[in-house]
């Protein structure tokens, strides 16, 4: 195990589930980017497991099996038949590929710029984030530019659920979760200027779905189902 | 459990059969709401259809992962449903005589007893934070609010046990 004691920490409260709604939601999105913190997770949850045992039975309501059956049997017609993993392990390739794809063209523009532009800033300081679902295609494109302090997100292919919203978190191991907005159909801009630049670069960039207008809460109402962390577009 | 990984329909509902009213039992004492845990049972039962194959025995047992998946589930409702929630109202929903005590539990899996050998290394007060937390799924602030304590103590608390427990599992 390779996480700082913090780290290994938040883990375990994760795991035992004492954590607050945004500090959840940052250690959400950052175990689909960090392995090592989603083997600590893993860990703890396994040595807190045997607790359940002890727990006893309680009969539910009214059988949910028939609902559940409905539901597997709805998602199998339109899944491919592979295991999240699998297409986890996938998706993760794709959007390495995409943002390297991403950084290629980007050096490949500001070579043409510099050729055309020989007086240009040298270091203007831009970055990409492709915002994914864990087994989908990209759905938001993040730019941010350090210098002037914007953001623009951009949705690629993904639509609110009908009577809900998405909003963009910008997530801070230690900030937690700040809000950058809701996001609809067109591009959106936000300020960063309330962030230090070293904060912007190394944060988590996630989305979630919420109720019209936002969440209530000023925090994410709920796991983030996009997320992806900013690459330098410039070499 | 393997079977399920095979798509195979008739070993789920099986283990719906046999499991449904334990994982029930985890999932309610975190969602007072019959309702509410109804549903976070059904989202449990699907991520578990889904990810049957990523189930690992070495990692421990069946009913200990998929509880963990119920958990997980419930805490995420808990935390999202945050303004009408038993955070708000911990003295509602709980009967201290309802707590559950896993050293009291007759039967025990290596693991629970290995654990129960453990957690009885934490003194009572500090037992029971962490018992409360597991079972109710209570955040470090209803945590302070019921025991009567600073939330920065309560993070102490947790700190040490869970570092405690980690070190008297491993040794």
């Amino acid at each position: 195990m390779t996480v700082s004691p913090d780290d290994d920490f938040a883990a375990a409260e994760y795991a035992l589930g004492t954590l607050g709604a945004s500090e959840r939601a940052a250690l959400a999105a950052r175990r689909l980017r960090e392995a090592d913190l989603d083997e600590a997770i893993r860990d703890w949850e396994t040595r807190l497991a045997p607790l359940a045992e002890a727990a006893p039975e309680i009969e539910p309501p009214r059988d949910r099996l028939p609902a559940i059956e409905a539901r597997i049997r709805g998602a199998s017609l339109n899944a491919p038949e592979i295991s999240s993993v699998v297409a986890l392990e996938r998706s993760i390739r794709r959007w390495r590929a995409t943002a390297i794809a991403a950084s290629l063209v980007a050096a490949l523009l500001a070579v043409g710029f510099a050729a055309r532009e020989t007086s240009r800033p040298s270091n203007p300081r831009e970055y990409v984030a492709i915002l994914q679902k864990d087994a989908a295609s990209p759905a938001f494109e993040v730019t941010v530019n350090l210098d002037k302090q914007e953001l623009t997100v951009r949705p690629v292919a993904a639509q609110a659920p009908p009577g809900k919203a998405y909003e963009l978190w910008l997530i801070d191991a230690k900030l937690g979760a700040r809000s950058l907005g809701v996001i609809g159909d067109g591009p959106r801009g936000a300020n960063l200027s309330a962030y230090d630049p070293s904060v912007v670069a190394g944060a988590t960039y996630a989305v979630t779905v919420e109720p019209p207008g936002g969440s209530p809460t000023g925090q994410p109402s709920g796991a983030p189902v996009f997320v992806g962390k900013l690459i330098p577009v410039t070499p | 459990l393997r079977r399920v990984a095979t798509r195979d329909e008739t070993a789920f509902a099986s283990l719906y059969k046999q499991t449904s009213a334990k994982l029930y039992g985890v999932v309610a004492r975190i969602h007072n709401r019959s309702d509410v845990a109804a549903d976070v049972l059904q989202e449990t039962y699907v991520r578990i259809w889904d990810k049957a194959g990523e189930f690992d025995p070495a990692r421990g047992s069946a009913l200990g992962w998929m509880a963990t998946i119920a958990r997980n589930r419930a805490l995420d409702e808990a935390r999202r449903v945050r303004p009408a929630s038993l955070e708000d109202q911990p003295e509602s929903f709980e009967p201290a005589a309802e707590d559950i005590d896993p050293l009291a539990a007759r039967e025990r899996s290596e693991g629970l007893a290995r654990l129960i050998e453990c957690l009885m290394g934490l003194d009572e007060e500090k037992r029971a934070v962490v018992l409360l937390a597991y079972y109710r799924g209570l955040s470090r602030e209803a945590l302070a609010k019921r025991f009567g304590r600073p939330v920065p103590t309560i993070k102490t608390w947790l700190h040490r046990s869970l570092a405690q427990l980690r070190d008297c599992l491993a040794s």
